[in-house]
C-alpha cells in the first residue's frame, strides 16, 4: 500500500512524496520532485560569461542573490580575479538580505500558521496580526537590501563579475543601520517562539558548510578539515524525481541554518553567539525541526552584521569602483550559503570567457536524502498511531523544517 | 459591499518569483483581499478550495503533463485568467533551450535515463486563451495590483504599448546603449518595468519580451555588431526571453 502526500503546500515549488506500507510496516518514503526541469547548466553553455550570473538568479526567486554571488565568484575564480573588501562587504550584505527575506517568509508565513493552526497567515492574522506583521516587516527590509544590492527583489541583475552596475549611496546605507538596530527585537522574539517547540523528524548526523559564514573558498564538516565538494559529496539521479540526491562519504547529511550554526557558531555575532549558547543543548541534538530555531537565530545575526556591514562601509566611504575583468580559460568554484543551505557553482571557461561546463548543486537537492530520511522516521512514529489526515498534516510539517526550495532543486547536470 | 471576488494562484514550472512576488506586495496584498478572497495559493496556503474562480493567476511555463493539467483546470474553473510573468507569456529562460526534450534529459540525468517524462517548456498563452497577459522576469508588483483592483472594479487593465527606452527618458537616465556601448535592448522590450535595471546603469537583458507591433530587431542588431559584439553573442542574447511572437 502507498499512502500518497499529494502536493506540499507552503514549502517553494512543486513537490510530493509517496510512504510505502508492507505488511502494516512503513517500509519507505520517496521524496518525489515534480517541478519540471529547467535546464539551467545547458542554457549557461556557450554562454558569455557576463551575462550568465543574470541568468542563473532565474533558477530560484527565493534565493535569486545566492545564485548571482555564487555564479560571479565561480567567473572571477576562473578568471584569477580577485575583488577588494568594499565589494565582498557589498555582496555579504545583499546575501544577509536574503536570509532575512527567506527566514522570515518561512518562519513566520509558512510555518507559523502549523504553529497556531492555521491554513495560512491570512486567515492566522486575524488572532495573531502582530506577529504577521513583524513577519512582514522583516520580509520587506531583507528584500529592500536585495533590491540595493541585486537591483531587484527578485531577478535583479547588478551583482557583476568585478563588481557593481551601480553602487550605494551614503544615506541607503545610514537607514539599514538605523532600520537593522530596530528591528533585532523582533527577531529576538521569533527566537523564543520557536525555542518553545517539541522536535520532530530524524535527527542529522553529519552536517555541511561552506568554510566562512556566508561563502567560502572550501567547505567544511564536523571534522573541520577544508575540502571540494568533488572529494566528498557524490550525486545519483533518481528514478522519481527531477531532483537528483547527493551524499556526504556514503551518507546523508544537513545543510542550512542548523548546520551552519553547529559548523561555525565562533563566527557569530555577539547577540546571535548568546542566543546560540543559550540553546546549543537543543540544537547539537540534531534534531532537523531545530532548523526552525536556527533560522531565528539568523534572523538576529543577520540584523547585527548588517548594521556593522553599514557602519564599517560608512566610515570608509565606498569607493565605487570594479576591479577589471580578463576573461582567459580557466575552471572555479563559488560556495555560497544561501539562506537554505550550501550553494555550489562550478564553470569552466574558454580564452573568449564563455561557459564550457557548468554544475550547479543547490541545498535542496544536498538534504534531498536527509529529507526522505526524516520522513521515515516520522511515518514509522505515526503510523497507526495518527489517522491519517493528522499523519500527512505531520509530514508536511517534518517536510517544511527543512525550508525546501523545490525550484532550486530541478537542474542538476552530471559531472 | 457584495461578496468578494475569488482568487486562486496556480504555479507551473519557474523560479517561484512570480507566485512570490504577489506576497512582496506586503501591505497592499491586504487591500486587495479587501476585494478578493484566495481560494488556492499552494505557496502561500494549505486551503485548497477547488471551486470556482473569477479570476486565476498563472506564473510558469508548461514542462510537465502535471503542468498542463494544472493550467486546463484552472482555465476551465476560471473567468478570467492572467497569464502572469515571462514564463507563462514568452517561456522565460527555460523556455531558450533549443533541443529535443530526450537529449535535454540524458545531458542532465544521465544514460540510464531519468524515466520521468518531461515536456518541452512552453509558455501558458500556447495552450490556451488568456484574458491578460503580464510579462516580466518577474513582472512589476505595481502593475498586477493595478490590473486586480481594475478587474475587481470592472475596468479593462491598463497594457503598456511602449519601448523600456520610454520609461529610460522619462527617468533621465543617461542611455547605456549609446554612451557606454552596454548591451541593451531596451529598444526592442516591452516597457513596464519603469527601466529599472537601467537604472543600476546596466543593459535591459529583455526580461520583459519583445515589443509588439512596429519593432526592429535589425536595427538594435546593427547598433550592437557596431559596438563590436559577435553574432553569436547578440543571437544568444535576443533569444533569452524573446522566441515567440507576441
Ligand atoms: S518569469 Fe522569471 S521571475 Fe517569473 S517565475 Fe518565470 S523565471 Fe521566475
Ligand atoms: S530593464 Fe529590461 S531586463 Fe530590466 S526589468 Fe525592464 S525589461 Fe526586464
Amino acid at each position: 500500500m502507498i499512502i500518497e502526500i499529494g502536493e506540499f503546500t507552503r514549502v517553494e515549488g512543486n513537490g510530493k512524496a509517496e510512504i510505502i506500507i508492507e505488511d502494516g510496516e512503513v517500509k519507505d518514503v520517496r521524496l518525489k520532485i515534480v517541478e519540471g526541469p529547467r535546464f539551467f547548466e545547458l542554457l549557461t553553455l556557450g554562454r558569455h560569461y557576463y551575462d550568465v550570473p543574470d541568468l542563473e538568479a532565474r533558477i530560484c526567486a527565493i534565493c535569486y542573490l545566492a545564485h548571482s554571488v555564487a555564479s560571479v565568484m565561480g567567473i572571477e575564480r576562473a578568471f584569477g580575479v580577485e575583488v577588494p573588501e568594499e565589494i565582498q562587504l557589498l555582496r555579504e550584505l545583499g546575501l544577509i538580505g536574503e536570509f532575512l527575506e527567506s527566514h522570515a517568509l518561512h518562519l513566520y508565513l509558512l510555518v507559523a500558521p502549523d504553529v497556531f493552526g492555521y491554513p495560512d497567515a491570512i486567515r492566522m492574522a486575524s488572532k495573531h496580526g502582530e506577529l504577521v506583521k513583524e513577519g512582514i516587516a522583516l520580509k520587506a527590509f531583507g528584500n529592500r537590501l536585495r533590491e540595493l544590492i541585486g537591483g531587484r527583489e527578485i531577478g535583479g541583475i547588478n551583482v557583476k563579475p568585478g563588481g557593481f552596475g551601480r553602487y550605494q549611496t551614503t544615506e541607503e546605507l545610514e537607514t539599514i543601520e538605523e532600520e537593522s538596530g530596530a528591528l533585532l527585537r523582533l527577531a529576538k522574539r521569533a527566537v523564543r517562539l520557536f525555542a518553545s517547540l517539541e522536535p520532530y523528524g530524524e535527527r542529522a548526523e553529519h552536517f555541511v558548510a561552506t568554510n566562512g559564514y556566508l561563502w567560502g573558498e572550501r567547505l567544511i564538516a564536523e571534522d573541520k578539515e577544508p575540502f571540494h565538494y568533488t572529494e566528498r559529496i557524490e550525486e545519483h539521479s533518481l528514478v522519481y524525481s527531477f531532483a537528483k540526491q547527493s551524499c556526504y562519504n556514503g551518507e546523508s547529511f544537513l545543510v542550512g541554518s542548523l548546520a551552519r550554526l553547529l559548523l561555525k557558531s565562533d563566527q557569530l555575532t555577539p547577540e546571535a553567539k548568546r542566543l546560540f549558547k543559550e540553546h546549543e543543548d537543543k540544537l547539537s541534538t540534531g534534531y532537523v525541526s531545530y532548523n526552525n530555531l536556527a533560522q531565528a537565530i539568523e534572523l538576529v545575526y543577520s540584523l547585527e552584521r548588517a548594521g556593522e556591514i553599514a557602519k564599517i562601509l560608512l566610515d570608509r566611504g565606498i569607493s565605487g569602483e570594479n576591479v577589471p575583468v580578463e576573461p582567459r580559460e580557466g575552471e572555479g568554484i563559488g560556495y555560497v550559503e544561501a539562506p537554505r543551505g550550501v550553494l555550489i557553482h562550478h564553470y569552466r571557461t574558454d580564452s573568449k570567457g564563455r561557459i564550457v561546463h557548468s554544475n550547479i548543486i543547490t541545498p535542496t537537492a544536498l538534504n534531498h536524502a536527509m529529507i526522505e530520511e526524516s520522513l521515515l522516521k516520522e511515518a514509522r512514529v505515526l503510523y497507526g498511531e495518527a489517522d491519517e489526515e493528522e499523519m500527512i498534516g505531520r509530514l508536511e510539517e517534518t517536510v517544511r523544517a527543512f525550508d525546501p526550495c523545490i525550484s532550486c532543486s530541478v537542474h542538476i547536470v552530471k559531472l | 459591499m457584495m461578496g468578494k471576488l475569488k482568487l486562486g494562484v496556480f504555479e507551473l514550472t519557474d523560479c517561484g518569483g512570480c507566485a512570490l512576488n504577489v506576497l512582496f506586495l506586503y501591505e497592499r496584498l491586504f487591500d486587495l483581499l479587501e476585494y478578493y478572497e484566495i481560494g488556492e495559493f499552494h505557496m502561500a496556503s494549505s486551503l485548497q478550495d477547488g471551486g470556482h474562480y473569477d479570476v486565476a493567476l498563472v506564473t510558469g511555463t508548461v514542462s510537465t503533463h502535471r503542468d498542463l493539467e494544472v493550467l486546463r483546470e484552472a482555465r476551465n474553473r476560471s473567468d478570467y485568467l492572467i497569464a502572469l510573468g515571462t514564463c507563462a507569456t514568452h517561456g522565460s529562460v527555460q523556455g531558450s533551450v533549443e533541443m529535443p526534450i530526450k537529449e535535454k534529459l540524458k545531458a542532465i540525468y544521465g544514460d540510464e535515463g531519468n524515466p520521468m517524462r518531461a515536456m518541452d517548456s512552453k509558455p501558458v498563452v500556447e495552450y490556451v486563451a488568456v484574458d491578460l497577459a503580464i510579462p516580466g522576469c518577474p513582472y512589476d508588483k505595481e502593475e498586477l495590483y493595478q490590473a486586480l483592483m481594475n478587474i475587481a472594479k470592472g475596468i479593462d487593465p491598463v497594457r503598456p504599448d511602449y519601448p523600456v527606452c520610454v520609461e529610460c527618458k522619462l527617468n533621465e537616465y543617461e542611455c547605456v546603449l549609446v554612451k557606454k556601448g552596454l548591451p541593451c535592448l531596451g529598444p526592442i522590450t516591452l516597457g513596464g518595468c519603469n527601466a529599472v535595471c537601467i537604472k543600476s546603469g546596466l543593459g535591459c537583458i529583455g526580461c520583459r519580451g519583445p515589443l509588439p507591433g512596429e519593432v526592429n530587431p535589425a536595427s538594435e542588431y546593427e547598433i550592437l555588431k557596431s559596438k563590436g559584439y559577435d553574432d553569436e553573442y547578440i543571437m544568444k542574447k535576443f533569444k533569452t526571453f524573446a522566441r515567440w511572437k507576441p
